[in-house]
C-alpha cells in the first residue's frame, strides 16, 4: 500500500483533504495515518480518537484578557451525534479570534452556538453555557431575537437580502421598526464605509443588492452586520467562496473592523489567520486542541498536532 | 488474449456503441412526441384562430333561380358533396350525359355537390337557412344592391331595398267623405315631388288617415336614403332602450327598496320590536313615496311614447325576391312596414369594395366586443359576458391566492413536519383530482343553499338566549385555554421536547379545533341574527346562484393549484438568505413577509397564474352555483355598490356551451360560438400574459450580477 501524503501540503490549499484510504476507529477523515511515520507522539488526538480524557492547551496568556464571549464546558448534540464536546474558551474583547480546524470538526457549529442560531434545527441540543457580556446565552428567559441583534453573523455564501443596496444595510434596523429616514441614512452610510463600500456604491444606493459583484456582496453582507454597532461580529469562512483579491480586501476590511469590534472568525486558509487574528483556536473532532496567541500558535504552538496542522501536514 | 487469469485481465469486449446508446432513437422519439402534441395544439389554436376570425366577414349575395322556378336570394355559407339517391339520382345522371350540368356542380367522385344558403327572412320562409344543390341553379348571379339587413329581431333579412317611407297617421275623414288615395307631395328639404298614398286604418285609437310619403323609391335612392336616416333611427332607439332600461329601471329599483323598507318594519312588528304608531307611519311614508314613483314613471312612459311616435313614421321597404314579399314591422303585422330603427346594420354585400368590407367586419367585431347579446344569444355581443368573465377570474383569484399562500405558509414554515403534515399535503394534491362538478355541487349545496341561505334569512334553528350567551363564554374559555396551552407547549430551543409539553401541545390543537367548531355553532344557531335580506323572502338573495358562490367554489377548486406552488415556492427560498435574515435578529414572521415571501413571489404569481387559466376556463361547476344563459341583472350596475356579487352571471365557457349547443337556430350560431371562443382564449391568453410579464418584473429583482 503507497503512503498517499508524504508530501507537505501547501499552505495555501483551500480544498478540503480527501483521504484515499478509509481511516479505522474514526468517522472523519483526518490522514493521521500518514503521520504515524514521522514517530511524532500525538497523545491529545490520540485521546480525542478513543474518546478519553485531555486537556486542552489553552496558553495563559488569553485567560488574562478581558472575554466578551465565555464557552464553558458547551457541548452541543445533532440529534443523536455529538458535535462539539465540553468546550471552554474564552473570547478577548475587542480582538480577532480565528477557529481553525479541519472541516467538519464544528467550527460553524460552534460560531452559531454564540447567536443561537442552531435553534433553528428542531434536533440540536445543548449542554453547558455560553456567556455574552457575563450574560447566558441559553437561559430559558434569554430574547433570542435581542441576543441576534447584538451579534452580526457574515456567512460563507454571500446572502444579500432581494432588495436595494440600502434596504440591504438598514435592513438590522427596519426589523427594529426605525423608520426615520435620517437616522436610516447615516446608519447606511456609517456600514457602507465601515465595509469600505461606501465610494462603490454611493451612487447607486437604489439598485439591487444583487447587482454587485462577489466580493462587493460579501462586503454588503459585512456593512449589514455592522449596520446595528453589534458586540461581536461572527465570520464563518467569509472568503472562501472570493477570488484572492476580493480575498485581500476583506482580510484589510477584518483588520479595520477589529478596532471597533471583537471579531471571531472560522477559516479555512491557514494564512488568512495568521494575517488577520490575534488569536487562534485549533479544533479537532468537536473538541478545542489548542488555543492560544497566532504568533504562537503558528511559530511555537505547545502541542505537535497543532504545528502538524498549522504547517498544512495533515488536515 | 490469455484465459489464465481472469482476474487480472479482464475479457476484452468488442467495443462498438450501439445506436441505442448513442441516444439518437431517443431523440426521434422525443421529438416525435413533441410534435404531435404540438400539432394537435396548434390545429386546434388554427381551428379557432381561422373559424372565429371568418364570423364577421361577409360574403357577396347570390341570387338563382332553383328547379322549382322560384328564385333565392341568399349568402353562402358552406357547401359539401352528398349522397342522391332514386329520382334525383336518375335526373343528375340524365342531365350528365345531356352535358347540361354546369361546372363544379359535382365532386370529383360524382355525387352532387350542394351548398347551404342563409336566406333570412324567417317571417316568410319559416326556414332561414336552406341547403341547395348546386346542379339545380339556373341564372346565377350577385345582384347590386341586393341587401343583407341585419334586425334587432328575427334575424336577418336579405332582400332588394325598395323604398323609405315616412308615414303619418291624420284624423281620419268623415264617414262618406272621400280623400285622395293616391297622389304627390314636397318635402321640406328634398327637392322635387314625391309619391303618397293614403288609407283608412283602424288604430287601438280608433280609424285613422295614414298617408305614406315614399321619400326614396328604388334600390339606389332607398339605400341612399337609408345611409342618411338610419343614425337618427338609431338615435330614437338608444334613447328608448335608454329610458325603458335606466328611467324605469332606476323607478322599479326605487319601488322595491321602498316596500323591501316597509316590509322589513311589518316583521319587525310581528315581533314586537316596532310601535303600532311607528308602522303606522312607515306605510303613510311608503304610500307617499309610492305615489311620487309612479308620477314620475308616468312622466318617463309619456316620453318614450313621443319618441316612440316619431320613430313609428320612418319605415324602410325591402323586398325578398321567392314571394315579392317586403319585411314587415312584426309578423303579426304583415302588412306595415319596418321601422328604420329595427336596423342594426344595413349590408349591401355586392356593393361594397374592400374597404367598405372591412368597415363591415370591424364594425360587427365592435358590436360583438361591446354589445349586448340580442335573439337569445345568437347574434349581437357578449360585452356583458367578457366582463362577468373577467371580474369572476380577478375575484377568484383575490380570494384563491391569499387563502392559498397563507396555507402554504403555515404548512411549510410552521407546521412541524411529520405525518400529519404529510397527510395534508397528500390530501391537497388529492383535491386537484377531485372532478370539478363534484365542486360545482358542493358549492350549490354549501355557499348557496346553506350559507346564502343564512344570509338571506339568518338561522332556522337557534338556542335559548341564555344558552347561546353560555356558549359565547365557554368559546372564550376555550380559547384562553388553547392560548395559554400553546404558550406553555413552545419548545426550548436547544432543549429536548418534554413529554408535558407534547401533551400540552396536542391539547392546544384541540382546544384550538373545539374554540372553531363552537364558533361556528354559535353563529349558525344564533338567537341575535335574522338574515340580511328577509324582507325579500321567499326569493333569494344570496341563497341562490351568484357571482360570489361561484368565485368561492372555483376558489376551492383552484387552491391546491396555489398551495403546490407556493410549498414549492417557499421550500426554494435559500437556506442562506433566511438564516441572514435571522443572524440580523429578525423574528421568524419578519423574515417570512420580508424575505421569504419577495423572494417567492414569481413562484407564488406561476400558481396564480395556473389557478386563473384554471379557473377561466371551468364551465362546469358554474352551472351550478351561477352562469346563466341570460342574466335578467347583470352583477354589475351603475347603481351603488356597482359589483352585486350575489347576482347570476353570464360567462364564456358557458356562453360557448349555450351558443354552441343550446341555441333554437344552432347554423346562425355556430360562427359565433367559434368567435367566443376565439375570444376566450385571448382573454386567457392576455390574463396570462399579464401576470407572466408582472412575474418577470419580479424576478428581475432577484437575478444575481455576481458571477
Ligand atoms: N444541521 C446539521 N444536522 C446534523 N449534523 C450536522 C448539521 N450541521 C453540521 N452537522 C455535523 O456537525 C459536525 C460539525 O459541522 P460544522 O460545524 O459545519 O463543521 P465545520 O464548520 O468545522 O466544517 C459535522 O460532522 C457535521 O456533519
Ligand atoms: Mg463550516
Amino acid at each position: 500500500m503507497a503512503v498517499t501524503r508524504s508530501t507537505i501540503k501547501p499552505m495555501t490549499t483551500h480544498s478540503a483533504p480527501t483521504p484515499s484510504v478509509p481511516p479505522q476507529g474514526a468517522s472523519v477523515e483526518t490522514g493521521l495515518e500518514s503521520l504515524a511515520a514521522t514517530g511524532v507522539q500525538f497523545t491529545v488526538i490520540d485521546a480525542i480518537r478513543n474518546n478519553r480524557p485531555f486537556t486542552p492547551a489553552v496558553h495563559e496568556t488569553i485567560l488574562e484578557q478581558d472575554a466578551i464571549v465565555e464557552v464553558k464546558d458547551f457541548s452541543l448534540h445533532y440529534g443523536p451525534s455529538k458535535a462539539l464536546h465540553n468546550i471552554s474558551m474564552p473570547v478577548p474583547r475587542g480582538k480577532v479570534t480565528a477557529l481553525i480546524g479541519p472541516s467538519g470538526c464544528g467550527k460553524s457549529t460552534l460560531l452559531r452556538s454564540v447567536n443561537r442560531l442552531n435553534d433553528l434545527i428542531d434536533s440540536v441540543r445543548v449542554t453547558g453555557e455560553i456567556l455574552l457580556e457575563k450574560s447566558p446565552v441559553y437561559a430559558p428567559n434569554v430574547d433570542v431575537i435581542e441576543l441576534r441583534k447584538h451579534t452580526g453573523m457574515v456567512f460563507q455564501k454571500s446572502n444579500p437580502f432581494p432588495m436595494s443596496i440600502f434596504e440591504n444595510v438598514v435592513y438590522p434596523l427596519r426589523i427594529d421598526g426605525e423608520k426615520r429616514k435620517s437616522v436610516l441614512k447615516d446608519a447606511c452610510e456609517r456600514a457602507l464605509r465601515g465595509s469600505a463600500l461606501w465610494e462603490e456604491v454611493k451612487d447607486r444606493l437604489n439598485e439591487s443588492g444583487l447587482s454587485l459583484s462577489g466580493g462587493q456582496q460579501q462586503r454588503l453582507c459585512i456593512a449589514r452586520a455592522i449596520a446595528a454597532e453589534p458586540e461581536v461580529l461572527l465570520m464563518d469562512e467569509p472568503c472562501s467562496a472570493l477570488d484572492p483579491i476580493a480575498t485581500l480586501r476583506i482580510e484589510e476590511l477584518i483588520n479595520e473592523i477589529s478596532k471597533r469590534f471583537t471579531v471571531l472568525i472560522v477559516t479555512h486558509n491557514m494564512q488568512q489567520a495568521a494575517r488577520v487574528s490575534d488569536y487562534t483556536a485549533f479544533m479537532y473532532l468537536g473538541r478545542l486542541v489548542e488555543y492560544g496567541p497566532t504568533a504562537e500558535i503558528f511559530q511555537n504552538p505547545r502541542l505537535p498536532e497543532t504545528e502538524q496542522y498549522v504547517t498544512g501536514r495533515f488536515g | 488474449m490469455t484465459h489464465a487469469d481472469p482476474h487480472n485481465q479482464p475479457q476484452k469486449r468488442p467495443r462498438r456503441t450501439p445506436l441505442a446508446a448513442r441516444g439518437e432513437p431517443m431523440v426521434w422519439l422525443t421529438g416525435a412526441c413533441l410534435s404531435v402534441c404540438l400539432l394537435m395544439i396548434a390545429g386546434l389554436l388554427a381551428a379557432v384562430l381561422v373559424q372565429g376570425s371568418v364570423t364577421f366577414w361577409q360574403p357577396r349575395i347570390h341570387q338563382f333561380t332553383v328547379a322549382d322556378g322560384s328564385v333565392v336570394m341568399g349568402v353562402p355559407v358552406r357547401e359539401e358533396a352528398y349522397d342522391a339517391v332514386g329520382e334525383e339520382l336518375a335526373a343528375i345522371h340524365a342531365a350528365r350525359d345531356a352535358g347540361a350540368l354546369p361546372d363544379g356542380s359535382l365532386h370529383a367522385d360524382g355525387r352532387p355537390i350542394r351548398r347551404l344558403y342563409r336566406v333570412g327572412n324567417r317571417e316568410v320562409y319559416g326556414e332561414p337557412f336552406r341547403w341547395v344543390s348546386l346542379y339545380t341553379i339556373q341564372n346565377f348571379e350577385t345582384p347590386a344592391r341586393a341587401t343583407l339587413l341585419e334586425r334587432r329581431e328575427w334575424g336577418v333579412w336579405v332582400g332588394m331595398p325598395q323604398s323609405v317611407v315616412r308615414e303619418d297617421l291624420r284624423p281620419a275623414p268623415a264617414e262618406g267623405e272621400a280623400f285622395e288615395a293616391e297622389g304627390f307631395a314636397t318635402i321640406e328639404g328634398e327637392g322635387g315631388a314625391r309619391r303618397v298614398e293614403r288609407a283608412v286604418v283602424q288604430t287601438p285609437d280608433g280609424p285613422r288617415l295614414r298617408e305614406r310619403v315614399f321619400i326614396a323609391e328604388g334600390p339606389d335612392a332607398a339605400l341612399s336614403a337609408l345611409q342618411r336616416l338610419l343614425p337618427q333611427a338609431l338615435e330614437r332607439w338608444r334613447r328608448i332602450h335608454h329610458l325603458n332600461q335606466a328611467a324605469i329601471g332606476e323607478i322599479n329599483h326605487e319601488l322595491e327598496r321602498e316596500r323591501l323598507r316597509h316590509r322589513e318594519v311589518e316583521l319587525r312588528h310581528a315581533e314586537g320590536r316596532v310601535t303600532d304608531a311607528a308602522l303606522g307611519a312607515s306605510l303613510a311614508r311608503r304610500d307617499a313615496r309610492l305615489a311620487e314613483l309612479r308620477e314620475e314613471y308616468r312622466h318617463v312612459e309619456a316620453e318614450v311614447a313621443e319618441i316612440d311616435r316619431e320613430d313609428a313614421r320612418w319605415r324602410f321597404v325591402i323586398v325578398e325576391p321567392t314571394h315579392g314579399r317586403f319585411a314587415p314591422v312584426r309578423q303579426t303585422e304583415p302588412d306595415e312596414f319596418m321601422r328604420l330603427s329595427q336596423i342594426v346594420r344595413a349590408v349591401p354585400a355586392n356593393d361594397l369594395d374592400l374597404a367598405g368590407r372591412l368597415g363591415v367586419y370591424f364594425s360587427r367585431w365592435g358590436e360583438f366586443l361591446g354589445g349586448q347579446p340580442r335573439e337569445a344569444n345568437t347574434a349581437g355581443g357578449v360585452f356583458p359576458v367578457i366582463f362577468c368573465t373577467v371580474l369572476l377570474t380577478i375575484l377568484l383569484s383575490i380570494v384563491v391566492v391569499p387563502l392559498g399562500v397563507i396555507a402554504a405558509l403555515y404548512l411549510r414554515e410552521y407546521a412541524k413536519q411529520g405525518l400529519i403534515v404529510s397527510a395534508v399535503r397528500v390530501a391537497v394534491n388529492n383535491l386537484a383530482g377531485v372532478p370539478s362538478i363534484v365542486y360545482g355541487v358542493f358549492g350549490l349545496g354549501f355557499f348557496c343553499y346553506t350559507l346564502g341561505r343564512y344570509i338571506d334569512a339568518g338561522p332556522t334553528v337557534v338556542w335559548p338566549k341564555s344558552n347561546w350567551l353560555l356558549g359565547v363564554v365557554g368559546l372564550l374559555v376555550l380559547t384562553a385555554g388553547a392560548v395559554v396551552a400553546g404558550f406553555l407547549a413552545r419548545p426550548v430551543p436547544g432543549q429536548p421536547v418534554a413529554r408535558r409539553a407534547r401533551i400540552l401541545a396536542w391539547s392546544g390543537g384541540l382546544l384550538w379545533l373545539g374554540a372553531v367548531a363552537l364558533l361556528v355553532a354559535l353563529f349558525a344557531r344564533s338567537p341575535f341574527f335574522h338574515g340580511f335580506y328577509r324582507a325579500r323572502l321567499p326569493s333569494p338573495t344570496f341563497g341562490a346562484k351568484g357571482l360570489l358562490w361561484s368565485a368561492l367554489t372555483l376558489a376551492l377548486l383552484t387552491l391546491p393549484v396555489v398551495i403546490v406552488a407556493t410549498e414549492e415556492a417557499i421550500s426554494a427560498v435559500p437556506r442562506t438568505l433566511r438564516e441572514g435574515s435571522y443572524g440580523c435578529g429578525a423574528s421568524k414572521w419578519q423574515t417570512i413577509q420580508r424575505i421569504v415571501l419577495p423572494r417567492a413571489a414569481p413562484g407564488i404569481m406561476t400558481g396564480a397564474i395556473l389557478a386563473m387559466a384554471r379557473g377561466a376556463g371551468e364551465v362546469a361547476p358554474l352551472m351550478l352555483v351561477g352562469a346563466v344563459k341570460l342574466a335578467p341583472e347583470l352583477p354589475f350596475s351603475s347603481r351603488f355598490p356597482f359589483i352585486h356579487v350575489e347576482r347570476s352571471f353570464m360567462h364564456l365557457g358557458f356562453h360557448i356551451y349555450d351558443v354552441g349547443f343550446q341555441s333554437p337556430d344552432s347554423e346562425a350560431s355556430r360562427p359565433l360560438a367559434w368567435t367566443t371562443t376565439l375570444l376566450l382564449i385571448v382573454i386567457i391568453a392576455v390574463l396570462n400574459l399579464t401576470a407572466i410579464s408582472l412575474r418577470a418584473r419580479l424576478r428581475r429583482r432577484f437575478v444575481t450580477g455576481a458571477f
